[in-house]
C-alpha cells in the first residue's frame, strides 16, 4: 500500500510542477524585423503542418517570426474552426481553409488589400494560375487569401498495364477496340472489369481493377468522385428554383454505374480517404486512378514508387456525347491561407501570409511528394526545377494545366460543407449497398432541402443564383437528357 | 477420496488414476487456455510496442517482424517534437492529476458524511447508477454552450471541474465503502481529546484510510486519462491531451505515420500498465462502478 | 449518554457543510446543465444559423422519433453491436473465470494482467487494433498470410458486415477482462463444501455445473450483462476511431450520430433531444432487463 501513496504523492507533484512551468517562454530579443512573435496557425492534417515545417526555418531567419501550428483532425475542422469564428473569436492568426468554403469563412478574414498597401506586400497576384485565382482568392469581391494547395482531379495510369502486348489482345478480344488509357466512362468500367483480379503486370498476384475513394469523411470522398460522372451526363447541384437535381437521371446513371462496378475495386475502397488509392498506385496494384493532382508526385518518388517512368498522366474521362466528348475533371479546389480578422497579430501573419505564398517558398511547398500540396503558380508549372524533378513530370504539369478550361467546382454557397457530407454519406450507403441507389439519392436531396430551409431559402436562392450563372459561363449546366444518350 | 470407501484396492488405485490423469489433462488443459487467453489480450500491445521501435524495413516486411533488427526511439523522437507529443503528455498529466486531487478533496468530506451520519441515504447510489446511464453526449452539448460564454474552452480548469465533478460519485462510493470499514471508536476518541469533525478527519482518519485514497486517486487519474469526448470538444492546442493527439493520426495517417502512432498508443496505455497490479483487488468494484472510463 | 443541545445543533448542519462542495459542484456542472439541455431541446437552437431560437415544443422528439431516419438506423446499429457482444464476453468472460477459477499459482499476476485491456481508452483500444487490422501491413493480415489462412488482401472493413464484426471483436477484447473479474469473484464465493458434497453423491464435473454453479452465479450474470448493456449503449470514442461510423453509416451508433448532429451540423438544440431521446432509450431498456429478469424469477419460484 505505501507504493500507491508514493505513487499518488508523486503524481500530485508533477501535476503541481508541470501546472507551473506550462506557460510560456519568454521571447528573444533580437535584430530581425519581428522578432520574438509566435504565429499561430490552424491546419486540417499532419501534412500540412509537415509542409509549414519546410518553410519555417527560412520564416524565423527572415522574419523572426515562429509558427505554432495545431492541427485539427479532417472531421472535426471545419466544424470546430467556424463554431469559434461565429462566436467571435479565435485562437489562431492564420488559417488555413478549404476555398469550396469560402461563402461560410470569408466574413471571419482580413481583407488583403489594405495591408498589402500599408505593408507593401507583392503578392504576385498575376502568377496564379487562372482558375484558383477565381475560386480561392476573394469573398464579396475582397481579396482575403491566398493559394496554399491546388487540387484538381487528374487521370493516372500505369503503363505497364496499358502497353503489355498480352494484355492489349486480351483486351481486344473481349472488348472489340483497343486498349487505350480511359477517355469515356464507359472505357473506364470495361478497364476496371478487365483488369481485376489477376497480375496485368506479368507476375501472379491478384491484382485490381481500379482506385477510388469511397468514404463520406472530411468533405465527402464519394460525392467528389461521383460528381465526375455526375456533371459529364448533365447534371447540376440546383436549378433556378433551389430544387436539388441530385437524384435525376443523370445523377442516378453515375452511381448506379458506380455500385455496379464496386467488385473491381479493392474491398476496402468504402473507407478509403485521398491516400490509400494512391499508396495502391504507386505500389503497382491498380492500373488506373483518378485523384488529385498530388498523386503524381507520389508517382515520382523513388522512395515508394515502383511506377517512375512507367505511368500517364491524363485527363479524368468523360461522356460521349453527340460524338463529342464531355470532360469533367472536379475541382476541389485544394487549400488556401487567409488572416483571421480576430487576430491581434494581423501584421506579422501578413508578412508571413506573403513569405509562404513566395514563388520559391511556395514551389518547395508543391514539390515535396510528403506534403501533399499542388502547384498554383504559373512559375510552378513552368519551373525547370519541377520539370526536372522526375521521370514524367513534364506530362503531369502539362496534363494539369489541361484539366483547367474543364473543371467543376463544388456548390459554393453557404453550408457548402454540409451539403457535400450529406450527399456523399447517402452516395457511400447506396454503394455499400445498404440502400438501392434511388432511395439513397431520394434521400439526398431532401436532406439538401432541409439544409436549404434551414439557411434560410431565399438567401440560398440568392447566392446560388450567382454561382449556377458563373457556372453556366464556362459551360456547365443541367440537361437532362443526356444520361439517356450519352454513351 | 470418499469414493474409495467401500472398493477393493486394485478398483481404488485405478479409480484414484483416473482421478489423476482426469486432473492433469485439466490442468494441461487449463494452463494452455491461460496462455491462450493472454496472447490474444496483451498481444495488441506487444505488437505496438514493437511496431513503433521498428524502422521502415521492418515495417513494410514480409513474414511480420515481431523484433525490430535495429530498434529505435525515432519514433518517439519525432513525436514529442515535431507532433508536439511531449506538451499534449505533460496536457494530460496535469489534467488528470489535477482531477485526481480535487476529485478527492471534495469528495471525502462527502462520503464522510454519508458513512457516519447517514446523509441523503440511499440517494448518493441512485445517483451514481443514473449518471452511470448517462451518455456523455447528454452532458457535453449544454456544457460545450456555458463554457464557451464563460469562456472555458481550452483552459485546464475547464476541463478539470468537469473530469472532477463527474467522478465525484464514483470517488464518493468507493470512499464510503473504506470508511465504514474504519472504526468509529478511533474518532470518538480524538474527539474526547479536543479534536472537532473536521479535525479527527483530517488528522486521525485520511492517515490510515490513505491506502484506499489512493486508490481513489490512481481510479480517477486513469478515468480522467482515458476520457475521450470531453477532451476532443473542449480542448484546443495548449490544452489538448494524449487521447486526442491519437486522432491525428485516423485520417490515412496509419501507414505514413506508423511510428508516431504507435508511439502515441504506447504512452496513452502507460497509466494502465502502471495502475493495473496495484489496484488488482479493487478491479471488480472500480470497473463495475465506472471508474476507468471517463 | 446525554448530549448537549448545543452540540446537537451543531451536528445538524455538520454533514451538510461537509457535503456542500460536491453538492454545489454537481448542481453547477451537472444538474444545470441537463436543465438547460432539456430547454434547449424544446427549441430550434441551430450554430451554424445563429444565436437565435424559437420555443418549439416537442418537435425535435417528433422528428427524431418518427422522421429522421438516419437516427432510427443508428438505434438499429447499436442494437446489432451490443447483442453479439454481450453474448461474447458472457462466454468468454465465463470461460476464462473457470480456467483462472483452477489456478492457484500467480493467480493475481494473471488477473493483473488480463485487466489491462479493460483499463484503457476504447480510443487507444481502437487505434491499436486499427493498426493490427491494416490490410496490408497490419499485423492480423500478415500472420494471416504467413499461416495461409487469408487471402493477400482481406479488408477488415470491407463491407457493413465485416466492419461490425471488426468492432464487436475490438470491443470484446477490451471488456471481456471485466466480465471475466465479476464471474470469477461470482465464482470464488460459491462455498466448496457444495462441489464436495455434489462429488460424494457421484455427480460428474459437468453436472455440478450446470446444477451447482451456472445456478449461482446467475445472479451475478445478470449484474455484469446489465452494467455493460448500459455501457454498450454510450459507444463512441471506439466507433469514432475505427471506423468513424462506416463503411457509410454502417457502425454509426446512436452517441456518434448525436455527435455528429451536434458537433458537425451545430443542430444544438436536436443533438440535446436526441441525447434525451437515448438517455430514456436506456432507461427504458434498463427496465424492461430487470422487469425480464424479476419474472423469470418468480416463473422459476
Amino acid at each position: 500500500m505505501r507504493q500507491l501513496r508514493f505513487l499518488a504523492v508523486l503524481l500530485v507533484l508533477i501535476a503541481v510542477v508541470a501546472a507551473g512551468v506550462m506557460p510560456g517562454q519568454a521571447p528573444a530579443q533580437g535584430a530581425k524585423p519581428y522578432e520574438g512573435t509566435t504565429i499561430r496557425a490552424v491546419v486540417n492534417a499532419e501534412y500540412v503542418k509537415y509542409s509549414l515545417s519546410l518553410v519555417e526555418k527560412d520564416l524565423y531567419d527572415k522574419l523572426g517570426i515562429k509558427l505554432d501550428v495545431e492541427v485539427i483532425p479532417l472531421d472535426a475542422f471545419v466544424p470546430k474552426t467556424l463554431l469559434e469564428f461565429n462566436s467571435g473569436s479565435s485562437p489562431w492568426d492564420l488559417i488555413m481553409f478549404g476555398p469550396s468554403n469560402m461563402p461560410d469563412y470569408g466574413r471571419h478574414f482580413e481583407p488583403l488589400e489594405a495591408w498589402t498597401q500599408k505593408l507593401k506586400l507583392d503578392f504576385q497576384l498575376d502568377d496564379i494560375a487562372d482558375v484558383y485565382k477565381k475560386l480561392m482568392l476573394r469573398h464579396n469581391g475582397k481579396l482575403v487569401s491566398m493559394p496554399y494547395d491546388g487540387d484538381v482531379h487528374m487521370l493516372f495510369w500505369n503503363k505497364v498495364a496499358y502497353e503489355r502486348p498480352d494484355n492489349k489482345k486480351k483486351f481486344k478480344d473481349k472488348y472489340k477496340y483497343d486498349l487505350q488509357p480511359p477517355k469515356t466512362w464507359k472505357q473506364w468500367d470495361d478497364a476496371s472489369e478487365f483488369f481485376h483480379g489477376w497480375g496485368w503486370d506479368g507476375t501472379d498476384n491478384k491484382l485490381f481493377g481500379a482506385g477510388a475513394s469511397y468514404k463520406p469523411s472530411g468533405s465527402g470522398y464519394s460525392y467528389h468522385w461521383w460528381r465526375s460522372r455526375f456533371f459529364s451526363y448533365g447534371g447540376q447541384y440546383f436549378d433556378a428554383d433551389m430544387k436539388p437535381l441530385i437524384n435525376t437521371a443523370p445523377a442516378l446513371r453515375a452511381l448506379e454505374e458506380m455500385v455496379r462496378t464496386m467488385p473491381y475495386y479493392p474491398p476496402g475502397v468504402l473507407l478509403f480517404e485521398s491516400e490509400e488509392p494512391k499508396t495502391m498506385l504507386v505500389k503497382g496494384e491498380i492500373p488506373l486512378l483518378y485523384s488529385w493532382t498530388s498523386t503524381g508526385k507520389r508517382v515520382g518518388d523513388a522512395r515508394e514508387s515502383v511506377i517512375v517512368g512507367k505511368a500517364g498522366f491524363g485527363l479524368v474521362p468523360g461522356a460521349e456525347i453527340d460524338g463529342k466528348i464531355i470532360h469533367r475533371p472536379a475541382i476541389t479546389p485544394g487549400r488556401a491561407m487567409a488572416v483571421s480578422k480576430y487576430s491581434k497579430k494581423i501584421e506579422p501573419t501578413m508578412k508571413v501570409l506573403e513569405f509562404i505564398s513566395l514563388p520559391d517558398q511556395s514551389l518547395k511547398i508543391v514539390m515535396d511528394p510528403k506534403t501533399i500540396m499542388d502547384p498554383w503558380r504559373v512559375t510552378h508549372f513552368r519551373s525547370e526545377k519541377f520539370r526536372k524533378a522526375f521521370p514524367g513530370a513534364p506530362e503531369y504539369l502539362d496534363a494539369i494545366e489541361k484539366s483547367f478550361p474543364l473543371v467543376v467546382p463544388d456548390p459554393v454557397i453557404p453550408g457548402a460543407d454540409e451539403y457535400q457530407r450529406k450527399l456523399s454519406f447517402e452516395i457511400t450507403e447506396a454503394l455499400a449497398k445498404r440502400k438501392p441507389a434511388k432511395e439513397a439519392l431520394d434521400s439526398a436531396a431532401r436532406e439538401w432541402d432541409k439544409i436549404t430551409d434551414r439557411r434560410g431559402r431565399d438567401k440560398q436562392k440568392a447566392a446560388w443564383g450567382e454561382k449556377m450563372a458563373e457556372m453556366k459561363a464556362i459551360g456547365i449546366e443541367y440537361h437532362p437528357d443526356w444520361a439517356a444518350k450519352a454513351k | 477420496m470418499s469414493t474409495l470407501v467401500g472398493t477393493t484396492p486394485a478398483v481404488a488405485v485405478r479409480r484414484v488414476n483416473r482421478h489423476r490423469i482426469g486432473r492433469l489433462v485439466a490442468d494441461v488443459f487449463t494452463y494452455l487456455g491461460l496462455a491462450v487467453t493472454l496472447v490474444f489480450f496483451l498481444g495488441p500491445f506487444a505488437w505496438i510496442l514493437t511496431t513503433s521501435l521498428k524502422g521502415n524495413n521492418d515495417f513494410f516486411a514480409f513474414p511480420p517482424v515481431w523484433i525490430p533488427s535495429d530498434p529505435s526511439l525515432a519514433h518517439y523522437v519525432g513525436l514529442f517534437t515535431r507532433a508536439s507529443g511531449l506538451r499534449y503528455f505533460l496536457n494530460s498529466l496535469t489534467i488528470s492529476s489535477m482531477s485526481m486531487v480535487a476529485a478527492l478533496l471534495v469528495s471525502l468530506p462527502t462520503a464522510y458524511a454519508i458513512a457516519r451520519w447517514r446523509f441523503g441515504g440511499s440517494v448518493f447510489g441512485t445517483f451514481l447508477l443514473v449518471l452511470r446511464m448517462l451518455p456523455a453526449i447528454a452532458l457535453i452539448i449544454p456544457v460545450y454552450l456555458m463554457y464557451k460564454t464563460l469562456g472555458l474552452t481550452n483552459s485546464y480548469l475547464g476541463l478539470v471541474i468537469l473530469y472532477t465533478v463527474v467522478y465525484i460519485p464514483f470517488a464518493v462510493w468507493l470512499l464510503v465503502g473504506f470508511l465504514r470499514d474504519f472504526p468509529v471508536e478511533i474518532e470518538e476518541a480524538a474527539m474526547i481529546d479536543g479534536c472537532s469533525r473536521l479535525g479527527s478527519l483530517v488528522r486521525v482518519v485520511v492517515p490510515i484510510i490513505a491506502p484506499g485514497m489512493a486508490v481513489v486517486a490512481l481510479f480517477s487519474f486513469i478515468a480522467t486519462w482515458n476520457e475521450f469526448l470531453f477532451a476532443v470538444v473542449l480542448t484546443g492546442i495548449e490544452t489538448k491531451t494524449m487521447m486526442v493527439l491519437v486522432t491525428t493520426y485516423t485520417s490515412g495517417g496509419t501507414d505514413m505515420f506508423y511510428g508516431e502512432a504507435s508511439a502515441s498508443v504506447v504512452l496513452g496505455v502507460l497509466p494502465a500498465f502502471a495502475v493495473a497490479f496495484m489496484l488488482q483487488r479493487y478491479l471488480v468494484k472500480g470497473l463495475a462502478l465506472g471508474g476507468t472510463k471517463g | 449518554m446525554r448530549v448537549p443541545a448545543i452540540a446537537l445543533k451543531r451536528r445538524q448542519w455538520e454533514p451538510f457543510a461537509f457535503a456542500s462542495p460536491a453538492l454545489v459542484l454537481i448542481a453547477l456542472v451537472i444538474v444545470f446543465p441537463l436543465i438547460y439541455s432539456f430547454y434547449l431541446s424544446l427549441r430550434d437552437f441551430d450554430l451554424s444559423v445563429g444565436s437565435d431560437s424559437t420555443f418549439i415544443g416537442a418537435r425535435n422528439y417528433g422528428e427524431a422519433l418518427l422522421r429522421d431516419e438516419r437516427f432510427i438506423a443508428s438505434v438499429w446499429n447499436t442494437v446489432v453491436l451490443i447483442a453479439p457482444s454481450l453474448v461474447c464476453e458472457l462466454l468468454a468472460g465465463l470461460g476464462i473465470a473457470l480456467l483462472l477459477n483452477r489456478v492457484t499459482h500467480g493467480r493475481p499476476i494473471i488477473t493483473a494482467l488480463l485487466a489491462i485491456p479493460a483499463m484503457v481508452s476504447p480510443v487507444m483500444a481502437g487505434m491499436a487494433w486499427r493498426m493490427m487490422f491494416g490490410v496490408k501491413y497490419g499485423a492480423i493480415n500478415n500472420l494471416g498470410r504467413q499461416f495461409g489462412l487469408l487471402d493477400v488482401y482481406f479488408d477488415w472493413f470491407s463491407s457493413p458486415f465485416m466492419s461490425v464484426v471488426s468492432v464487436v471483436l475490438v470491443e470484446v477484447w477490451q471488456n471481456t477482462p471485466f466480465m471475466m473479474l465479476v464471474l470469477l469473484a461470482g465464482l470464488q464465493s460459491i462455498p466448496q463444501e457444495l462441489y464436495e458434497s455434489a462429488r460424494v453423491d457421484g455427480a460428474s464435473p459437468r453436472q455440478s455445473f450446470w446444477h451447482i454453479t451456472l445456478p449461482l452465479l446467475k445472479f451475478t450474470m445478470v449484474v455484469g450483462v446489465m452494467i455493460r448493456m448500459i455501457d454498450l449503449t454510450k459507444l463512441f470514442g471506439l466507433i469514432f476511431v475505427l471506423t468513424f461510423g462506416g463503411p457509410g453509416g454502417a457502425t454509426e451508433t446512436v452517441a456518434f450520430n448525436t455527435y455528429l448532429v451536434g458537433f458537425k451540423d451545430f443542430r444544438m438544440s436536436y443533438a440535446a433531444a436526441l441525447s434525451y431521446v437515448i438517455v430514456g432509450g436506456v432507461l427504458i431498456l434498463t427496465l424492461l432487463f430487470q422487469f425480464v429478469q424479476r419474472w423469470r424469477e418468480a416463473r422459476a419460484a
